[in-house]
């Protein structure tokens, strides 16, 4: 048993520090993306863009707030919310996803969940575009607390690569999970507070916001990216969820890391 | 100094989702021993390998040899240190280079050089090894301006000669190779032959699975013939081929 928990710590610790590996797998991939289209990535971009520009403003109207207000808020929400979705349902695919390479050679798992990961954030650096586009319509303030949003970032895929490793392999173990996660996303984007904002809900705050751990992930990039401070309640969240999550997958790879080249 | 010990190794293959009638199917085409797991009765696991001893040191090239489904592929895998064993264990020593269909990693959509890049990062090289290691991968796959080509336009024979050409390229003390020059053409088996030599010289170990006696001949020193995942006959090339020869097909 300690054997398997020396090579679930070899694995981790090989694969983040091989950032040439899982930088090189991530870049291709988004490189490859440029391929035989002229925009390549920046669909995905154009597609956040009209979504932000047109319900934006259809929905500022709805539950009439301003709509220089309201799309700077739904912009950079659907930023961070996009970066932590597409984490996860990607995350699901590392192993199966990865099949080829893993059944014909040794190599880290961590590796091949950080370039999941990394691959997202290249994602959002060209979603980032958007949200400057709206800053500069809107005339919204860039403050020094903006820089809180590359710690944000850094938090998001230091839990990112726990995640891919954790539900990738119960996704390659069990091929249902994929579908379950994806639909519970779905559902949780409504939920959280990124359409609409935590004060619009009043007294029932609580449920929606306070003990929704998406909505701390969300707020840590979002705030950051709005010129504000996040809430302490969400760094501690956060971080919370780092620790346990990091030990629940270093526990569930140590017995079942050696299984999952069987799965596959 | 390289070597690998394979010490009594088992490997059960779990199968999930398995009908009854696919399992007796199962059965009649692998060759293979099908049982269910003692703990967990519903489980259906393929015993791909049963009881395997190897032991390979410097110099020593092996060839693999069975008919389909005999465990070839699955004793590579175990040399790879792809699947660990359900039971028994695995040692080696040495830097392994697995050649299996295609080059591991090896995109489609990237061209040749992309994927020579991608391909010997993966196999351990560092970027400025590869740099300076790119002409003479180039060269001997003898792609030309090929490599700036996807790898999806090339025929198989390109793919085998792009892969093996990388494979080959990091000086590995273990390479493993699974049929991979079946695809290539008599000129460029021989090339092979020369570079895996060359390999050899340099004081390394080669396991080789191949339905092609000449391959084996030309390449390997010794041979183990596997049958339902266990060794029926060790030895001599020559001797384990004519044993092959004389093996009763499986109905």
């Amino acid at each position: 048993m300690n054997a398997q928990y020396g090579k679930v710590f070899s694995d981790i610790k090989n694969g983040l520090l091989d950032w040439r590996m899982w930088g090189r797998l991530g870049w291709q991939e988004t490189v490859r993306r440029y391929r035989r289209t002229t925009i390549g990535p920046f669909w995905t971009t154009l597609s956040l863009g009209i979504f932000v520009a047109t319900l934006g403003l259809v929905w500022a109207q709805l539950w009439k707030q301003d709509p220089k207000a309201y799309l700077p808020f739904l912009t950079a929400g659907m930023l961070a919310w996009g970066l932590f979705q597409s984490i996860v349902t990607e995350g699901c695919l590392v192993f199966t996803g990865a099949s080829a390479l893993i059944t014909s050679m040794q190599i880290s798992y961590t590796t091949l969940s950080c370039a999941v990961v990394w691959r997202n954030v290249l994602v959002l650096f060209h979603n980032i575009i958007i949200l400057v586009i709206v800053i500069l319509y809107t005339g919204s303030s860039v403050t020094w607390y903006s820089l809180l949003a590359i710690p944000g970032v850094l938090l998001i895929s230091i839990n990112g690569v726990w995640l891919g490793l954790l539900l990738g392999a119960i996704c390659a173990r069990f091929r249902d999970t994929q579908q379950i996660i994806a639909s519970i996303l779905q559902v949780s984007m409504f939920v959280t507070p990124i359409f609409w904002s935590p004060e619009q809900l009043g007294s029932r705050r609580n449920a929606f916001v306070n003990y929704n751990v998406l909505y701390h992930f969300v707020d840590i990039l979002r705030a950051p990216l709005l010129g504000k401070v996040p809430e302490d309640l969400s760094y501690h969240v956060v971080l919370g969820v780092t620790v346990i999550g990091w030990v629940l997958t270093v526990f569930v790879l140590s017995r079942f890391r050696r299984r999952i080249p069987y799965w596959l | 100094m390289a070597a690998l010990i394979l010490d009594r190794v088992t490997i059960d293959f779990p199968i999930y989702d398995s009908q009854k009638t696919f399992r007796s199917a199962l059965r009649a085409a692998t060759g293979g021993l099908i049982t269910r797991d003692a703990r967990t009765p519903k489980r259906v696991t393929v015993r791909a390998l049963d009881d395997i001893s190897l032991t390979l040191k410097d110099g020593d090239r092996l060839g693999l040899i069975g008919h389909n489904g005999a465990g070839k592929s699955t004793l590579l895998r175990v040399c790879a240190q792809v699947y660990e064993p359900t039971q028994g264990r695995v040692f080696s020593e040495g830097k392994i280079s697995p050649l299996f269909n295609a080059a591991p990693g090896l995109d489609p959509d990237d061209t040749g050089y992309e994927n020579i890049m991608t391909c010997a990062l993966l196999m351990g090289m560092t970027r400025s090894e590869i740099v300076h290691k790119t002409p003479d991968i180039a060269e001997f796959s003898g792609l030309g301006e090929y490599l700036f080509l996807p790898v999806r336009t090339y025929s198989s024979g390109m793919l085998t000669r792009l892969s093996f050409s990388i494979a080959t390229a990091i000086d590995p003390e273990i390479l493993i190779l699974d049929e991979g020059l079946g695809t290539g053409d008599a000129q460029f088996a021989e090339q092979a032959k020369q570079r895996v030599d060359a390999l050899i010289a340099r004081s390394s170990i080669l396991i080789l699975a191949s339905h092609s006696d000449a391959l084996i001949q030309s390449m390997c020193n010794k041979a183990i013939l596997l049958q339902s995942g266990r060794i029926v006959r060790e030895g001599p090339v020559q001797d384990v081929l004519d044993a092959y020869h004389g093996l009763p097909r499986i109905s």
